[in-house]
């Protein structure tokens, strides 16, 4: 992976993610951005969260320490998950990778 | 990969565990003790557990999650929803992940009851039991199960059903709502779970267990029933808590759950902890 990567970059592959797990039934007026919440905005099922970071995982598994990041929040934080906060997780630790 | 073939299903799964990624610097993992968790009843599925308990284990352990036949991300079929069942599946899935050295089960409510019947059947399979809220069959179950006073069982009545719908958004709402109704109406879950006889080998439970239980849960009796019967269980009763203990107290449960965990399987360890949490 190289060190490049980018917000942008990221938030790509979320929406191409995001198509994949929900398809069609995907609820957003508008392009997804960082501000975007996976559950106030997505309405995101809890179970589709986890099968869209599993295919995250497919994609930068080997340089994100998603465990532990996952590991250091409470229930509350991750329902309050927004996708800058996913992107910029991601980004940061392919920049320190 | 997420998607499993076994007992002739397809199962919805998730392992977790810590190394997978970065962090570890290449330094050859140390081995980790097998855990299994277990998700209770119609609108629960392994993200439960995902959400609380899962990573912060998944840190210790090798965490593995998977959807019971009819929830989640796996398949329903149309029959097949008794506990024994449910354990043929779970013992297909840990011959599937290659599991052949006792496990630690983490049960919430029906997942319980699932964990509780592998450790009577299959002792050797079971290193421990970790039970939230564990809901099983006692006597007059059956009456109990009729009619609406099905969903009332797994607490799932009509309030409960109500409060979750009414915190969830619309688009959640019809998904989770119309699956539901499917596994409710159209499966035969309501006619296996009201079948199931009460449980009479409780003192047979020969591994380490820890049972925790909300002091407002409308089951308590099963408290006290686990506490009385299973050889060394011991009991903790979380004041003000209902039958949701495990996202209403996810930060004590997650505490729990870790120090439970270092204690059965620290090497050396054997036989019920004496220790208390």
């Amino acid at each position: 992976m190289p060190e490049t990567v980018t917000d942008q970059a990221v938030l790509a592959e979320l929406d191409r993610i995001l198509a994949e797990v929900i398809g069609d039934d995907l609820l957003l007026d508008g392009p997804l951005t960082m501000t975007t919440s996976f559950d106030a905005d997505l309405q995101l099922e809890s179970i589709e969260f986890v099968a869209l970071a599993e295919k995250l995982l497919e994609t930068y598994g080997q340089q994100v320490d998603f465990v532990a990041w996952m590991a250091g929040m409470e229930l509350d934080q991750i329902i309050a998950l927004t996708v800058g906060d996913v992107v910029s997780f991601v980004v940061g630790s392919l920049a320190h990778a | 990969m997420p998607e499993v073939s076994a007992n002739g299903l397809r199962f919805n799964t998730q392992v977790i565990r810590h190394g997978d990624g970065a962090s570890d610097g290449g330094a050859p993992a140390a081995p980790r003790p097998p855990v299994v968790m277990l998700h209770g009843l119609v609108i629960d599925n392994l993200s439960s557990w995902y959400y609380t308990l899962a990573h912060p284990l998944g840190l210790v352990a090798d965490v593995h999650l998977y959807d019971l036949r009819g929830h989640g991300r796996s398949e329903m079929p149309a029959t097949g929803y008794t506990v024994a069942e449910n354990v043929d599946d779970l013992v297909a899935l840990l011959d599937h992940w290659g599991i052949t050295e006792p496990v630690h089960l983490f049960g919430n409510s029906f997942g319980g009851v699932v964990a509780l019947a592998l450790a009577h059947r299959h002792p050797e399979r079971v290193a421990s039991l970790f039970l939230i809220e564990a809901h099983f069959a006692v006597e007059g179950w059956g009456e109990h199960m009729a009619g609406s006073l099905a969903l009332a069982a797994f607490g799932l009545d009509e309030d409960a059903v109500q409060d979750w719908l009414a915190e969830n958004a619309d688009r959640k709402l019809s998904r989770v709502a119309r699956r539901s109704e499917r596994f409710l109406t159209e499966t035969s879950l309501i006619d296996d779970l009201q079948a199931e006889q009460p449980i009479e080998w409780l003192a047979e439970i020969a591994c380490p267990t820890f049972a925790m239980y909300g002091s407002e849960s409308d089951i308590l009796d099963r408290a006290r029933e686990l506490e009385t019967k299973v050889p060394g269980c011991e009991l903790e009763i979380v004041p003000g808590s209902s039958h949701s203990l495990l996202t209403e107290e996810s930060n004590l449960v997650r505490e729990r759950a870790l120090a439970w965990i270092e204690r059965v399987a620290s090497p050396g360890s054997s036989g019920p902890p004496t220790v208390g949490p």
